[in-house]
């Protein structure tokens, strides 16, 4: 019995980590919004990608180094002309699908601004995906980026590819 | 004479004339060959068909590269926007 068990750990503990990738389909979504940005990126399209990214460039580089290790890049943006548009349901089925090893390190409820959640999903100490979740009024987004993340070389991002960083209301 | 003997008679085995085999190999070396210039217009013809075939293969692999690249960064915009938004909420609703 030992012996099994034994070799149950090893298993487990040989087999790879991988990060888990969301089901993102909201069919009859896309109809309603006046706005749709829907990114899938699985992991052959992200090397095709890495291809494309200059390494001389310093910003691309970055970019690179961060696609590099990813299995997939998931993104579904909506926005709507009216408030209450889609049904909040959609969030929690969402978030129904994390399993145990995600964990919510941000949770903003605003009556002004945006609620939005941070999941990552942990193993060990290693980041191996994120979910960012944000719901408005008129503008649901939802990120899923599956593979190890490094949330402080994704934040120098910020500003770059010759986009302003901009504040909350959307001026520079 | 009725249809069974009239086919045996068709279909009875015959000696072919002397010298069939010889005038038959002959007549096949007289075939006209394709001459030297034409073979070199043929492979001429071949690759360029194969290059052009590469090279449409790489201009739409190209092509394709570029759109997940457009891709990757509108993706990455898209999520370092809302990670810096929530930062600035929280950061907002420490310094109430």
């Amino acid at each position: 019995m030992r012996k099994y068990l034994l070799f149950f750990l090893l298993i487990a503990t040989a087999a790879p980590i991988h990060a888990q990738k969301l089901s993102l389909d909201f069919p009859g979504l896309s109809e309603k919004a006046s706005e749709v940005v829907d990114i899938t990126l699985d992991a052959q399209m992200l090397r095709l990608a890495s291809k494309f990214l200059s390494a001389t460039d310093t910003d691309e580089r970055d970019v690179r180094d961060i696609v590099g290790k990813l299995e997939g890049i998931y993104v579904r943006s909506y926005e709507f002309d009216k408030d209450g548009e889609y049904d909040r349901a959609l969030v929690d089925r969402v978030r129904s699908q994390l399993g145990s090893s995600w964990k919510k390190i941000v949770n903003v409820r605003s009556k002004k601004h945006d609620n939005a959640e941070i999941y990552l999903d942990m193993r060990g100490d290693q980041a191996v995906g994120l979910v960012v979740i944000a719901a408005e009024p008129r503008q649901l987004t939802i990120v899923n980026i599956v593979g190890p993340i490094d949330l402080d070389k994704l934040s120098h991002l910020e500003g770059e590819f010759g986009i302003p960083r901009m504040s909350k209301k959307g001026q520079p | 004479m009725n249809l069974e003997s009239q086919l045996r008679a068709a279909l009875r085995h015959k000696q072919p004339p002397a010298g069939f085999r010889e005038s038959a190999l002959a007549a096949t070396r007289r075939q006209p060959r394709l001459r030297p210039a034409w073979r070199a217009i043929a492979a001429a013809a071949l690759l360029t068909l194969l290059a052009g075939g590469t090279t449409a293969r790489w201009v739409e692999e190209r092509r394709e590269g570029q759109r997940a690249k457009e891709q990757v960064l509108t993706a990455l915009r898209i999520t370092t926007d809302k990670l810096r938004d929530t930062r600035e909420t929280i950061h907002e609703a420490s310094n109430h």
